[in-house]
């Protein structure tokens, strides 16, 4: 490869969501004729970095040169006018729409604003061609809602492709593909490279960032710490640099609890989860590992009946038919989601009824309520978790983040649940309430619950659990016991480092 | 872009394929409208004299052309609460300017279409660039343009020109205007549906998000639906003029919500991105029969609202069963 002026510099870029700072200072560098990989940690910002050159996320503060010329990026379209194309693991296909149509969507070839079939036909043509060894059989005509999740996504790429991109994102655009799609697919990104363009390439598998980047760019909360060549550096030293120099986590548990088996699950399968197995005890808080989107959240939905799955539940032995969310609580089984405002809390309802409301059977005498109770229940809950309040009537969207997250934890603690399962349950919190709600969940296990946690932040369930399983495409991969979980090993079985890298998953096997 | 000869994609899917792709929704439309017409011909077999056709014909074009309207909004992800509106407003403006004369009516053809187009574009600015919701938006926007259309014509009257009048009897080889003027209405659409804008009004209303990731114009695109929908219903406004002979500021009442009801009929997902206007103007017809039905069966006026609505909700009942399931 020549030595060619970086194509690509995007420096300083800022974006914050709310309280996080998903982007600070961040920096990326890439040139012509290369495949640069972004890679970090959970939360690094890997992929908001890519949407801000993408055009779909808006950055607080940025400086992008395309070819050494400062340019504003504020829209897809914007970016498409620069040579960018982007390829996301989410799709923007219309269902309903055939192939032919979705690959040109946007950019329809035509005259005095007619469509021209043929013109399409002509320009989909070789995309469709060059995708058909990893496609099988596709017809051009056939709506996209028919193929398979991964054709869909080949479909995606070829969109891209028709675009013939100076600058081509694909962030997690492998995820859902089988391995010999993911050839072709590499084997397409390594022409592009080769004419030039430039690829930026991110994947939660380590081993298809060794085997098809020249340079990778290194994130880490929000930060870029190292831009460096793939070839010949050891992925103990990228794990390295994605963990950074850690300071001790306070891990605040004691002896591993030896209570009965409260919840075993086994063979559960649905949605994106292809099998998973596991035993909780009463009193043991779990931890759910790995890289986001692992499956981590669809398994708590699915224990919690809010997804339809199939596979054997059982709570102290006794069979459980996840049916619905109603028939997971009376077995209970209480689910604290992380989007406080559209799952977990009624934002413009009074915080004594967000409290009771799941509880609402046990309070009420033939079906009417009682005020007194009610109220008893609720001030109940407010004290033992120090949620700061100033009436029982005002609205839960008059509280903040940390205190309307409590009250989502005291509305399910009122049903009294055997199995607690959180999904990222300090989402948006700042730092002294997260210490509070970390100090609730060990005091709902003290007192003999079960409670299986899902975190977006590593460093949480090295806080929090007494044992950790690391989930990987649907399947849990790894299992980490007690000092066993360190940030650094959290990531290592994440990406698949050391004894499980080479072992392909039993689903990828299967599929 | 290499060539590779390796496992050639087939364009064309075989014919079996495309035809078991045909939607049943277009199916339970299709019954549906050879039993509304089966039913309507045994009940009132005057139905199939000249006269017949012509008038039945003539009655259906306002409603025809609002579901088509309909149609378009619905795919596009959006709602025309005030197509109705739209029309009484248009045909009361043309029958101002018109004021019966002949020479006028050329005048009186553009400024119905324009009061349409005007009015397409509030709803659309409002929806595309404001972000209301279109049932809030255009259930505002429907009582602003009865009010305009009120304060144009307070109580029916006025005259339309002969010319217009006078065409909407006429045959042509005999075959009436009425009913050449739905075929036209049904051909139109096939050359406008291969419009680039059409296509990204069907985009944005099967999804959006994607569709804006596509660099589909989305904004753009829901003005377009909206703008469109009420040329349509201005030139309804006109057919609805040449059917009374006089213009009428309340005639919009049912034609908004029925033309929804024959949207649906007719195979087109409320929620966006699925149907024809072709399957809307099925359902516009058998809308219509239905009452015609209803009529001929000699129900007591009294219970003909009951009775009609207990058909829509028979049809869309029907037409829902055979509406794809949404994946879960």
């Amino acid at each position: 490869m020549t030595e060619t002026s970086p194509l690509v510099r995007l420096s300083g870029v800022r974006k914050r969501y709310g309280g996080v700072r998903a982007l600070q200072g961040a920096s990326l560098t890439a040139a012509s004729g290369e495949v640069h990989g972004l890679l970090g940690p959970n939360g690094s910002g890997k992929s908001t970095l890519g949407k801000v050159l993408a055009g779909s996320v808006r950055p607080d503060a940025a400086t992008i040169e395309i070819d050494g010329e400062p340019v504003r990026i504020g829209s897809p379209r914007a970016a498409a006018r620069l040579g960018i194309a982007a390829v996301y693991q989410q799709l923007s296909l219309i269902p309903d729409l055939s192939v032919e149509d979705n690959l040109v969507l946007g950019q329809e070839p035509g005259r005095a604003g007619f469509l021209s079939r043929r013109e399409a036909r002509r320009r989909a043509r070789p995309v469709l061609e060059r995708l058909a060894p990893a496609l099988g059989e596709v017809h051009a005509e056939q709506p996209v809602r028919e193929l398979a999740p991964g054709q869909q996504q080949l479909i995606e790429i070829g969109k891209a492709l028709l675009r013939q991109p100076r600058i081509l994102l694909l962030d997690e655009a492998t995820a859902s593909l089988h391995r010999d799609q993911v050839a072709v697919v590499f084997e397409i990104t390594r022409e592009l490279r080769d004419a030039g363009a430039c690829i930026l390439f991110v994947s939660h598998r380590l081993d298809e960032i060794t085997d098809l980047c020249d340079r990778a760019t290194i994130l880490r909360s929000g930060e870029t710490v190292a831009a460096t060549a793939v070839a010949g550096i050891e992925p103990d030293e990228i794990v390295r640099l994605m963990v950074g120099d850690v300071q001790a986590v306070e891990r605040d548990h004691g002896a591993r609890p030896t209570g009965p088996v409260r919840l075993a699950v086994r063979g559960l399968v649905g949605g994106a989860l292809r099998g998973v197995d596991l035993e909780a005890r009463a009193g043991e808080i779990v931890g759910l590992g790995g890289l986001q989107g692992q499956g981590q959240s669809e398994l708590l939905l699915a224990l919690f009946g809010a997804t339809s799955s199939t596979g054997e539940v059982a709570i102290d032995g006794d069979p459980v038919r996840l049916a619905s969310p109603r028939s997971a609580a009376a077995r209970g089984i209480a689910l604290v989601p992380g989007d406080r405002g559209s799952q977990g809390t009624l934002p413009p309802r009074p915080i004594q009824e967000n409290l009771t409301i799941t509880s609402l059977r046990a309070r009420s005498r033939a079906g009417l309520l009682s005020g007194a109770r009610e109220r008893a229940a609720a001030q109940s809950m407010v004290e033992a978790l120090a949620i700061k309040i100033g009436e029982l009537g005002d609205p839960v969207s008059s509280l903040s983040g940390g205190n309307a997250q409590k009250v989502v934890f005291g509305k399910w603690l009122l049903t009294e649940p055997v199995v607690v399962l959180l999904d990222d349950p300090t989402k948006g919190v700042d730092v002294g309430a997260k210490a509070e709600i970390y100090r609730i969940i060990r005091r709902l296990a003290d007192a003999g619950a079960t409670v299986i946690i899902n975190s977006s932040e590593d460093r949480e369930l090295v806080t929090v659990c007494d044992r950790v399983l690391v989930m990987f495409e649907g399947a849990i991969h790894a299992e980490l016991v007690g000092d066993e979980i360190t940030e650094e090993r959290l990531v290592q079985a994440a990406l698949r480092i050391g004894e499980g890298a080479q072992r392909r998953s039993g689903a990828e096997e299967a599929a | 872009m290499t060539e590779t000869k390796a496992a050639p994609t087939r364009e064309r899917a075989p014919i079996t394929a495309r035809i078991a792709r045909v939607r049943v929704a277009s199916w339970a439309t299709a019954a549906l409208l050879v039993v509304a017409v089966v039913l309507a011909i045994a009940l009132q077999p005057s139905l199939l004299s000249p006269y017949g056709i012509a008038s039945t014909f003539a009655t259906f074009l306002p409603l025809v052309l609002v579901a088509v309207a309909q149609a378009v909004v619905v795919i596009g992800g959006g709602l025309d609460l005030s197509a109705g509106a739209i029309v009484a407003l248009s045909s009361v403006v043309a029958v101002q300017v018109m004021q019966g004369s002949d020479d006028r009516a050329l005048l009186g053809f553009a400024v119905a279409i324009g009061t349409g187009l005007a009015c397409g574009l509030v709803n659309g600015l409002i929806v595309s660039r404001l972000r209301l919701q279109p049932l809030i938006a255009t259930f505002a926007t429907a009582s602003v343009f009865s009010g305009l259309a009120l304060l144009v014509l307070p109580t029916p009257g006025g005259t339309v020109p002969a010319v217009l009048t006078g065409t909407f009897r006429q045959a042509v080889a005999g075959v009436p205007v009425s009913v050449l003027l739905v075929v036209a209405v049904a051909l139109g659409w096939l050359v406008v549906r291969q419009l680039r804008i059409m296509r990204h009004i069907r985009a944005t209303g099967g999804g959006p998000a994607a569709a804006f990731a596509s660099l589909v114009p989305v904004a753009g695109a829901q003005l377009a639906s909206y703008a469109f929908s009420g040329i349509v219903c201005g030139l309804a406004g006109l057919a609805v003029l040449g059917n009374a002979g006089s213009g009428d500021p309340f005639i919009g009442g049912d034609l908004a919500l029925n033309s929804v009801a024959a949207v649906v009929i007719g195979g087109v997902a409320l929620r966006g991105g699925i149907g024809s206007p072709i399957g809307a103007i099925a359902g516009a017809i058998t809308l219509a029969l239905a009452s015609t039905i209803l009529f001929a069966i000699g129900l007591p006026t009294s219970w003909r609202a009951l009775a009609s609505g207990l058909v829509v909700i028979l049809a869309l009942a029907l037409s829902a069963l055979g509406a794809p399931r949404r994946q879960r």
